[in-house]
């Protein structure tokens, strides 16, 4: 969250809205601290029922849209990092995210439709996921586990979260959200091996990133 | 901190201070809202009074139909009932008609509706953005609409 305030404070720009949505079924408690220590000026948005990803059909985080003056999408649904992240330590350290998507970022806002990252209507409706009736009956069943969960009702939470999984077993949101119910958490043996069998089969983690690296 | 906001405060579920389902009432969840509606009838589907319908889903019923600001779905003859000299709207029935899911938890009187699918057509034809509505950690109304004339990155994060 840091960097994206950096790169929002450097687009300084007032026909720039950056709009930062916290996909968090913990709320508040969970996702405030960390929007606070970026002492963010953009928008901030606790999302606990994943609207926005069902907006979008995102079914991974991070994952973003970029949205023209008229409201047409010029880019979608890719591994959004602000920059190359380093996760751990020595041996065990690895690499994740890129360089190259906040410059793209920086020249759409700079040259607009002149900018060579804009994509077109045919691409950016190619690369939307799909999301039909059972990924769409899965967001109300989400809702109505978090619904549940946030009442107490643990039996019930699980059994609509699952439920949301098994209707849209690509949404890796709802597989990493439910994880934080287990002991072991969102990152580990459970979500290394699904990650594992998810791209196996051929399915975008992320959608590969479609920009040049200069 | 922060106060905790949620989209739509007014209806936001309470969860530490109300039941899920008081006593003879429903909790519809509908795009963020949770809405409790005290006034149901007994029957198949999801019978409420047409009075709630405008806070349920921005839906109201008009001499033309079922209408959603200038946009009208001619009425059916199945999506109003009688119940004791009531007439009353069947939510479910008319989520069926516009092919919007939805799942019900009956026994806990809880109904989960999916957004209405016309709603989102235009993203999959035309790569134009739906609009959206949420509320931020200010506690101010977020809508897409009101970003026309800016350029917008909406990107999505999480804690876990």
């Amino acid at each position: 969250m840091p960097v994206w305030q950096r790169v929002y404070e450097e687009i300084n720009d007032p026909n720039f809205v950056l709009i930062c949505v916290a996909e968090d079924t913990g709320g508040e408690p969970v996702a405030g601290p960390i929007f606070d220590a970026a002492k963010p000026t953009y928008v901030q948005v606790v999302d606990e029922d994943h609207l926005i990803s069902s907006v979008f059909n995102f079914v991974n985080v991070p994952s973003a849209a970029w949205i023209d003056e008229e409201g047409r999408i010029v880019r979608i649904d890719e591994g959004t990092y602000s920059k190359t992240h380093k996760f751990g330590e020595g041996e065990q350290a690895f690499l994740f995210g890129n360089d190259v998507y906040s410059p793209a970022l920086k020249d759409w806002v700079a040259k607009g439709a002149n900018s060579v990252h804009v994509q077109s209507a045919k691409t950016v409706t190619g690369n939307i996921r799909d999301h039909g009736f059972d990924q769409q009956k899965a967001d109300a069943a989400f809702r109505l586990g978090n619904l549940f969960r946030a009442h107490g009702k643990k039996d019930k939470a699980e059994l609509y979260w699952e439920m949301a999984r098994t209707l849209n077993p690509d949404s890796i949101n709802f597989f990493r959200q439910n994880l934080t119910l287990t002991e072991e958490g969102s990152g580990g043996a459970t979500f290394v091996k699904m990650r594992g069998e998810y791209i196996a089969q051929g399915k975008d983690y992320y959608r590969p990133l479609d920009i040049e690296v200069s | 901190m922060t106060r905790a906001f949620g989209a739509f405060p007014e209806y936001r579920h309470p969860f530490e201070a109300t039941a899920i389902h008081p006593e003879g009432s429903v909790t519809v969840l509908y795009q963020g809202k949770t809405v409790t509606l005290s006034e149901i009838a007994k029957g198949d589907g999801l019978l409420i009074a047409p009075a709630d319908l405008p806070r349920v889903n921005g839906f109201e019923l008009k001499p033309e139909g079922v209408c959603f600001k200038d946009l009208c779905i001619p009425m059916k003859d199945h999506l109003l009932v009688e119940r004791d000299g009531k007439q009353w709207f069947d939510l479910a029935a008319f989520a069926d008609l516009l092919e919007q899911p939805y799942v019900a938890d009956k026994a806990s009187g809880v109904w989960s509706f999916a957004e209405i699918p016309a709603k989102r057509e235009g993203m999959m034809v035309n790569a134009m953005a739906p609009d959206f509505e949420v509320i931020d950690r200010q506690g101010k109304v977020i809508r897409m609409a009101d970003y026309k004339g800016k350029k917008a990155l909406v990107v999505t994060w999480s804690s876990w």
